[in-house]
């Protein structure tokens, strides 16, 4: 048991962070908190990828003078969350945008008194 | 809010009042009911108001129990899942199969990059980057959309105080953050460019060398103010800048197309520095377009 | 090298909790900045260089610049005029 973790300790932290990123994503009530959240999530399965390629004792995947002699890590997992840093940080940015236009038209971020209020002003 | 809208207007009138969402169905028989459904018990206002208020408060005791015992049996199950995953840092793994020991071997001759990360991204799959950029140029036109002030949409006393704002931080500007920046900005451009133009022989390109360069604009425009970063980047040059990068980007696609679409041939020389400096362009305009939303709601 | 590993996962773990936990705002997204750094040194510990510069660039920097312009704009900023 302990060594299956010690062995696969990125993935388990990876398994750790996603939770707490999908705890707090559904139980906080602030808004931005929830952000957070996501945020993490987004953390944790970046993390879980690039792990999966690595090779122990590998190099970064830089083809110089060196020709195929060292062991290099797989780099199929380091282009796709490369890209994937970068979308994350946009979505980030909308749903803070989106948090923005919140607050100006409730005038609050916490969940239960925008429940309220947006019901108050439905009725 | 409701116009009437009737098969004789013209497309555009109607699609407009689509986009508006005040369309009404040509045919309202199909679905607006004839008549409701008679209602014996009307319940009063302080009846109705508390019955809302009990089933609130009954959401909310028992949301979060619900949503404690999701996130642990997911939290549990994936645990096991991972638990009886190959081991970490193994070369034998599954995931180290042909493709990635292709990349590696052919991928500075094929592409012409040492780096296998920017060969892969630019040069093998130069498409999902292009799909890429073209979020991220989405991103931002959403962000405007949410926070872009017009007149529209802004009253007197927020542009007062966003005035005032301005006129207090122009008068009592940050001496530690102007000397800092002062000293840090050129290094920050410097090193952006250096990673932005050598994606193919070191850690770098257009992702990582955009960020850098983004966050330089950014921390000039925070310490120097908005009217001298508007000297160089006012929305003209902002948006003629953003959607450069992208149509070179396309361009250079469509040539890629032309010649087969069989990765990017090394006789093409430049041709993934050009793609790098198309992506950093990008993305360095996205970030400082987020931050110029978000700080002024202009660009 | 490996007890580095181990600090830096565990520190992840730490931030991780803590971030959500603070009870400022402000402290929250100062903790996820945290979090971001050692994410990237852990990245360049995977031997990923690229994703270690952007992350710098994109978790520790921009990201937490929208944070904060994001709690100024809500008031949740001690020190700032609130009307």
């Amino acid at each position: 048991m302990l060594s299956d973790i010690i062995q696969n300790r990125y993935a388990v932290t990876a398994v750790i962070l996603f939770g707490i990123g999908f705890t707090n994503l559904m139980l906080q009530q602030n808004l931005l908190r929830k952000v957070i959240g996501f945020n993490i999530m987004d953390s944790a399965i970046f993390m879980l990828l690039a792990s999966l390629g690595y090779i122990d004792g590998g190099v970064a995947p830089i083809v110089g003078d060196r020709g195929f002699d060292p062991l290099y890590i797989n780099p199929i997992p380091s282009g796709l969350v490369l890209t994937g840093i970068v979308v994350s940080v946009s979505i980030t940015a909308f749903s803070l945008a989106l948090i923005q236009r919140i607050y100006r038209r409730y005038g609050t971020i916490e969940m239960r008194e925008l429940l309220d209020r947006a019901k108050k002003e439905d009725d | 809010m409701s116009k009437k809208i009737d098969e004789t207007s013209g497309w555009l009138q109607r699609f407009a009042a689509w986009v508006d969402g005040d369309r009404e169905p040509p045919d309202r028989t199909l679905l607006v009911m004839e008549r409701r459904p008679h209602r014996d018990f009307r319940p009063t206002e302080e009846e109705f108001e508390r019955r809302e208020k009990d089933r609130l408060r009954k959401f909310f005791n028992w949301y979060p129990i619900a949503a404690t015992v999701i996130c642990v049996v997911m939290a549990a199950i994936l645990l096991t899942t991972v638990m009886n995953m190959p081991g970490f840092g193994d070369e034998d793994n599954p995931i180290n199969n042909e493709v990635s020991e292709r990349y590696l071997e052919h991928g500075a001759e094929e592409t012409g990059s040492e780096n296998v990360v920017t060969a892969m991204i630019i040069g093998y799959r130069g498409f999902d980057t292009l799909g890429e950029s073209c979020v991220l140029f989405l991103a931002v036109a959403a962000v405007m959309i949410l926070l872009l002030r017009d007149e529209k949409n802004t009253t007197g006393r927020e542009l007062h105080q966003l005035e005032r704002e301005e006129a207090g931080a122009r008068e009592h500007a940050d001496l530690i953050l102007q000397q800092v920046a002062k000293v840090l900005t050129p290094f920050i451009f410097l090193f952006a460019i250096y990673v932005l133009l050598n994606g193919e022989t070191s850690p770098g390109g257009g992702f990582s060398g955009g960020t850098i360069l983004g966050a330089g604009v950014i921390l000039f425009s925070a310490a120097f103010g908005v009217q001298r970063t508007q000297r160089f980047m006012n929305r003209r040059t902002y948006s003629v800048v953003r959607t450069f990068g992208l149509m070179l980007y396309a361009v250079l696609y469509g040539i890629y197309i032309f010649i087969g679409a069989n990765g990017l041939p090394n006789h093409l020389a430049g041709m993934i520095l050009l793609i790098d400096l198309a992506v950093g362009l990008v993305v360095a305009c996205t970030m400082y377009g987020f931050y110029a939303l978000f700080s002024r709601g202009e660009i | 090298m490996i007890v580095l590993e181990y600090i830096l996962l565990i520190g992840l773990i730490v931030c991780a909790i803590a971030a959500p936990l603070c009870k400022r705002l402000l402290a929250a997204v100062i903790v996820y900045m945290a979090f971001s750094l050692m994410m990237a040194v852990l990245w360049s510990l995977l031997q990923s260089p690229d994703l270690a510069i952007t992350e710098a660039a994109v978790g520790a920097g921009v990201t937490s610049i929208l944070f904060f312009l994001t709690l100024k704009k809500v008031h949740a900023l001690k020190g700032t005029h609130d009307e």
